[in-house]
């Protein structure tokens, strides 16, 4: 399985993937996008199987990315990794398609609860 | 005049709020174990900033303030590197960056909304704008000076109009 991680803080990158290691999810393919723009155009070359994202970015915000995605056919499962998970965001992000919203600070629980049933 | 009405944020938010934001953000970002003390030390000669702006309903910035060599060490410290190796200064921007961005969404969520977050920045902070406008926790980390500041925006950001008062 490959994942896309989008954010355009390498830290944060960096923090997702451990994230992901932590929980368990180490035997994946990750590929990194610095951007909404730079992950839409990825989820055509690298054809991920998880789009994991953050919210707010220059170029492309992620939801902006997740409503191109959709718009050009694309049905890649898609998830936000945001500092922000306000109700009224929670359900922007539902009806735009993401399958979930992790608010920064997480941890690996967060990432199991959020993650088991999309990663096989 | 539209800056008496909009509520300050000493009316809107409590030190102890940000502490319990805090709370939560230093061990899972900064490392297990890791805890922002709301204790005040001497501050820093030099210090370095990074902010993110919340614009709606209050307009400000979420501000992390700290001498440049506790921002290296935090970003060491979020990036869990080892010596040798050694965080460059596009590391230590992004990692206070992204621990003001992250401060800053979650302190945006407990205000009034809708309202939305800027992208971090990084250098000396913003002016602080009307002194009942600001809510501060100097702390520390590691024995070492780090302040929160959630501030209004400066008058001058936001002008009035041209209503003369009666």
């Amino acid at each position: 399985m490959k994942i896309l991680v989008t954010d355009d803080s390498r830290v944060m990158r960096q923090i997702v993937i451990r994230t992901l290691r932590q929980a368990g999810y180490d035997d994946h393919d990750i590929v990194e996008a610095v951007d909404g723009r730079d992950a839409f155009d990825k989820v055509g070359t690298e054809k991920p199987d998880l789009v994991l994202s953050d919210w707010n970015m220059p170029e492309m915000t992620g939801i902006e990315c997740l409503e191109a995605l959709r718009a050009s056919g694309s049905q890649v499962p898609f998830g936000f990794v945001t500092s922000e998970g306000s109700p009224e965001m929670r359900e922007k992000a539902a009806n735009a398609g993401a399958l979930f919203l992790i608010a920064k600070p997480f941890n690996e629980d967060t990432f199991k609860d959020a993650l088991d049933g999309v990663i096989a | 005049m539209t800056l008496q009405e909009a509520q300050s944020i000493t009316a809107l938010l409590d030190q102890e709020t940000v502490q319990s934001i805090a709370d939560e953000i230093w061990p899972a970002l900064v490392g297990d174990g890791e805890a922002f003390v709301p204790v005040p030390v001497a501050p820093p000669a030099e210090v370095v900033s990074a902010w993110v702006t919340i614009s709606g309903p209050w307009d400000g910035a979420v501000v992390l303030t700290c001498a440049p060599a506790t921002a290296e060490a935090l970003a060491e410290s979020v990036l869990m590197t080892r010596p040798p190796t050694v965080v460059d200064d596009e590391d230590v921007a992004d990692a206070l960056g992204e621990l003001a961005n992250v401060l800053g969404g979650n302190i945006k969520s407990v205000l009034p909304g809708p309202s939305s977050l800027g992208l971090p920045q990084i250098g000396s902070a913003p002016t602080t704008g009307r002194l009942d406008d600001v809510c501060r926790v100097n702390g520390q980390w590691r024995g070492q000076s780090l302040t929160i500041t959630v501030q209004g925006a400066t008058p001058a950001l936001h002008p009035s109009g041209t209503e003369v008062p009666q």
